[in-house]
């Protein structure tokens, strides 16, 4: 909003520069966005906050200008020259829906020559940005500027029955508003009508049919008070943002509605261009009354941590327009209808604290309140983090928005629909991590970066009966080597194990129990021969594998990627485990390695198992798998690496070799495993 | 003077020229050490000869002209001077000998300046980044952290921050909602209720978090971003803490010399409600394009809790007070490393990713 200096002026003495006036406003929460000089004019470029519409005007601005400095504020003058003829002679107002419009005061004007402004009212306007029209409308949109209330002058000789009823609009009503285009009416607006049909839409923009032009004799002026809502509501239906609008739609001020139809009929007839009937057309069926607020003196202490002496305090609710009446404890002050924003103690403590300055203000340090509780899972996922991290992965954030194409194909049903979504494509809330994470990958491949370990730390969306679910998830994507090239070793393609061996590593330090990785449940996004799931008990913990040929081929993906779901929720539910020392053997492990032929539908998690069966294994190891010549069709053969430990005392050859006997004959009968000849 | 020319003279005449023993040593100790340290290996016989010779040596020469002809009073400490030279320079030049003599160091077999395989940390993202630091900021001072629901009700988002009925940023075209009327939460302020909710003061909380608003994404706006929203309610809480807080805060996230503006605003769930410049990171307040000359930068959004959203989270607001601040984490990020598009952010682009490893 714009507001001249010189307008100021008219007000409030100012001895300041503009910028020191600026930033001094600013810092009492009127926020100057730009100084500006224009045809030896200074413009303030002001952005008031939702709660002030009481300072969008001039008179208003001039107050905080007055109540900053403590200076004095000039009130515009209305001197009225009434013709002995009384206006309801004239013209008649009715109000059939006072919740909407609560005062509706009108003023007619007779003999007026509808001509241009003098130069001073048309500079200061387009100044402030609204265009000139005639004498009539100028003076209105003046008086909006100066003192805020928005007014709108009939011509009165067009108002069938010279009557306005502010009514309800009905349904199929029609009304041509001053920018031409005509508009549909529903029960839902307020329209000013005369006795046949709407000549106005309330509060937001008059009509065409009734305004004024060159031959117009005789005004109605309007100045109403209409509620907020009714006046939002219009104003967004019909997408028409008005000066009057934005400033109803705050809350304009029920008792400038008679100054400013006063001070329009005393600057007319200054103007010479018409003449002023007597007396106001004041309909009023809804008188609001105002509260008086106790504020109390320990009530600014105890917010602002400073004590004020009660002299500040009183100077500056005055200058504001307040009339505090001192009480042992603090003040009685009576509400204003032009500060709709202040109704208790505390919306005074604020205009205490910001025209007194939030700068003079203390800086403190609370004391610290309680021991702070442990965060939810804090070292759990620290630790999650720190293991994605050292592997390698950098961390992504995908937006939580995916299409509901995806959302049925990754992360199957109850997703969660957005009502009014920014896109097609992104118009439910990711059920799954996995089409994120696949765009991310796309995104690098398309820009020549082959190398990519990804992860992202996130949440997906879920509805399960009547309730909204956002499990934790974390997923790796990857792609390309294994390890990069080097000038001395090739890269080896990143594969399934891999990744398992990452998932493995991750998911090590939380009492998961063994973890167990197998192909079921896998959702056929994956490549079902290169995937697996992981459980550790009960829980299912993550899923990864590759990504399958079909989603590869439709999304373009030159080269095999690899997606890794990890259920955080369920990780972090296992807890971490606390290390607990075992006393390190005395004597160094024996080992025996056994070259195996295994049946191929044997897998290697049941030989460690039966391996495990056997007395004093400490581990085993797959030092190599072979398939092909000299190896019998069926099966593969696998070095098989054992070693055997006691904690105390060394094993005997016989002792080995009688456990080496017991876990081939295992092998033998449970797995039908062969010892190679 | 050269140092053989003063080893030629008389100790007192050097002396009267304001010499002291101790100096006059000290200057012999010097040039020797740089002629041993300049030798070659074939130079250090010689070296050995005009420094120890027994008869032309410089020390030789000092012995003569310095110690002997010393008098008595000051023989004791010009002795232990000549003396300490004299086994400090043999040991020296036997030591020089020594090393000359050892063969030659292994020269490198690999070359050091070839790369090793690469194995680079994984980049934390920028915004966990902004996020940590601020956590070590707020940690000490005795703050829980705290996150919340993303699907929030209206109730939480908006009436019970005291927003009215008809708030510009309640409208559709700021708010994603579902289809049963639930919505994404468009701040992480409904948590400050659901903690005030659910414990009892004194209360230190951080609360972050994804937030949501229908916005278009360009290089400033990104329909999803990162909240952080910091409050207290304690009994004592006052603005001035609010201001020793954020200033303690601004200073440790953007650098020691960062100074805190407060200017009144209005949010409708706080009252005194400020918004907070600082001073410039970029120009640190002297105006650049940045801080478009002005030389402070909106940062956050602060205030009193507003005594209405203490009483609809169960507290009473005659005995309880509280602050609380928020602010986009993304920004802060953007601020702190100079990143000038949001929506690099959520691109997963490792060009960008790989500069925060």
């Amino acid at each position: 909003m714009h507001i001249l200096l010189s307008w100021l002026e008219d007000f409030v003495e100012i001895k300041e520069s503009p910028n020191e006036l600026a930033d001094a406003l600013t810092m009492a929460g009127m926020a100057v966005d730009a100084v500006e000089r224009d045809l030896g004019e200074t413009i303030f470029e002001f952005d008031i906050t939702s709660n002030r519409p009481d300072a969008l005007n001039h008179l208003g601005m001039a107050r905080e200008v007055a109540a900053i400095y403590r200076r004095s504020l000039r009130l515009p003058a209305a001197d009225l020259h009434e013709q002995a003829i009384p206006a309801s002679s004239r013209a008649s107002v009715a109000i059939e829906d006072p919740h909407a419009c609560a005062r509706y005061v009108g003023r007619v004007f007779e003999d007026v020559r509808v001509e241009p402004s003098p130069d001073r009212i048309r500079r200061r306007l387009e100044l402030c940005g609204v265009r000139s029209i005639n004498n009539l409308a100028d003076l209105t949109n003046y008086v909006l500027l100066e003192i805020g209330q928005p007014t709108h002058a009939f011509d009165l000789d067009k108002l069938a029955g010279q009557r306005i009823i502010v009514r309800r609009a009905r349904s199929g009503e029609t009304l041509r508003t001053l920018d031409g285009i005509p508009r549909e009416l529903s029960p839902a607006h307020l329209a000013i009508c005369d006795a046949e049909r709407p000549v106005a839409l309330a509060g937001v923009m008059g009509g065409a049919e009734t305004e004024i032009t060159d031959t117009t004799r005789n005004v109605l002026l309007e100045a109403a008070w209409f509620s907020p809502s009714v006046i939002r509501k219009a104003s967004r239906h019909f997408k028409l943002h008005t000066e009057a609008s934005h400033r109803f739609e705050r809350g304009a001020d029920w008792q400038a509605a008679p100054q400013a139809a006063d001070r329009i009929g005393a600057m007319l007839h200054q103007s010479g261009r018409g003449s002023l009937l007597a007396g106001r057309i004041d309909c009023y069926p809804r008188r609001q009354p105002l509260d008086t607020v106790q504020l109390l003196r320990e009530q600014v202490r105890q917010h602002l941590g400073i004590a004020l002496e009660d002299s500040e305090i009183e100077s500056i609710l005055t200058a504001l327009g307040f009339a505090p009446t001192p009480t042992s404890v603090g003040w009685q002050v009576p509400c204003l209808s032009s500060r709709l924003d202040v109704t208790r103690g505390i919306d005074l403590v604020e205009e205490v604290a910001r025209i007194h300055g939030f700068s003079r203000i203390p800086s403190t340090l609370p004391a610290v309140g309680a021991a702070p509780a442990a965060t939810a899972n804090e070292r759990e996922e620290e630790r999650m983090r720190a293991g994605v991290r050292a592997l390698g992965y950098d961390e992504t954030i995908g937006f939580s928005f995916i299409s509901s194409e995806d959302a049925r194909r990754f992360g199957g049903a109850g997703a969660v629909e957005l009502r009014n979504p920014l896109s097609r494509l992104w118009d439910v809330m990711r059920n799954s991590a996995v089409p994120t994470m696949l765009q991310s990958l796309q995104w690098n491949l398309r820009r020549n970066r082959a190398e990519l370990r990804l992860a992202e730390f996130g949440r997906i969306y879920r509805r399960s009966a009547e309730t909204y679910r956002e499990p934790r998830i974390l997923a790796l994507g990857a792609s390309g080597s294994a390890r990069p090239a080097t000038w001395s070793d090739r890269a080896p393609r990143f594969s399934f194990h891999d990744l398992k061996a990452d998932v493995t590593a991750l998911l090590s330090p939380y009492s998961c129990g063994p973890l167990r990785f197998d192909a079921s449940g896998i959702p056929d996004y994956y490549d079902l021969g290169q995937s697996a799931s992981v459980r550790g008990g009960e829980r299912t913990l993550a899923r990864f594998g590759r990504i399958s040929r079909t989603i590869a081929g439709e999304r373009k993906l030159r080269q095999p990627v690899w997606i890794a779901e990890i259920w955080l929720d369920e990780v972090y539910a296992c807890g971490l485990a606390e290390p607990a020392h075992r006393p390190l053997p005395r004597v160094p492990a024996v080992s025996r390695d056994f070259s195996l032929l295994v049946p191929e539908s044997v897998q290697y998690q049941r030989i460690t198992e039966a391996a495990g069966t056997i007395q004093d294994v400490e581990r085993t190891e797959a030092v190599e798998i072979y398939r092909g010549k000299n190896v019998p069709r069926g099966r593969y053969s696998l070095l098989f690496r054992v070693w055997w430990q006691r904690l105390d005392e060394s094993l005997t050859d016989e002792s080995v070799n009688s456990h080496a006997e017991k876990l081939l004959s295992r092998l033998a009968s449970r797995l039908g495993i062969k010892l190679r000849a | 003077m050269s140092i053989e020319d003063k080893t030629r003279l008389p100790i007192l005449g050097l002396m009267a020229d304001g010499n002291t023993p101790e100096g006059l040593y000290e200057s012999l100790r010097e040039a020797f050490e740089s002629e041993v340290g300049a030798a070659s290996a074939a130079g250090l016989e010689s070296l050995r000869n005009r420094w120890l010779g027994r008869r032309s040596g410089l020390l030789a020469a000092a012995n003569e002209n310095w110690l002997k002809a010393a008098p008595r009073e000051l023989k004791p400490v010009v002795g232990r001077l000549q003396n300490a030279l004299r086994r400090h320079s043999d040991a020296a030049l036997k030591a020089a000998v020594k090393a000359a003599a050892a063969p030659a160091r292994r020269t490198s077999e690999v070359d050091p300046t070839l790369p090793g395989p690469a194995r680079p940390f994984g980049a934390v993202h920028p915004v966990r980044r902004a996020l940590e630091d601020v956590l070590r900021i707020f940690r000490p001072l005795g703050y829980n952290v705290v996150e919340g629901p993303e699907i929030e009700t209206f109730f939480y988002n908006f009436e019970a921050l005291n927003f009215p009925p008809d708030h510009p940023a309640v409208d559709e075209m700021d708010t994603l909602f579902l289809k049963d009327g639930m919505l994404l939460r468009t701040h992480t302020s409904p948590c400050q209720v659901r903690v005030m909710e659910s414990s009892q003061p004194p209360l230190r909380c951080v609360v972050h978090g994804k937030v949501y608003r229908n916005d278009t994404p360009d290089a400033t706006h990104s329909p999803m971003f990162h909240q952080l929203e910091m409050f207290a309610v304690d009994e004592t809480i006052t603005f001035a803490d609010l201001k020793g807080t954020l200033e303690h805060f601004v200073r440790n996230f953007f650098g020691p010399g960062t100074r805190a503006r407060f200017r009144p605003s209005y949010f409708p769930f706080t009252e005194p409600s400020a918004e907070v410049d600082i001073t410039c990171p970029f120009c640190s307040g002297s105006g650049c394009r940045i801080c478009k000359h002005t030389g402070f930068i909106e940062v956050l959004g602060c205030g009193m809790i507003d005594p209405e959203v203490l009483r609809h989270s169960g507290l009473d607001p005659e005995r309880y007070r509280g602050f609380a601040a928020g602010f986009g984490l993304d920004r802060f990020a953007m601020l702190k490393y100079g990143i000038d598009d949001i929506l690099l952010m959520y691109q997963g682009d490792t060009r960008f990713l790989a500069q925060f490893r």
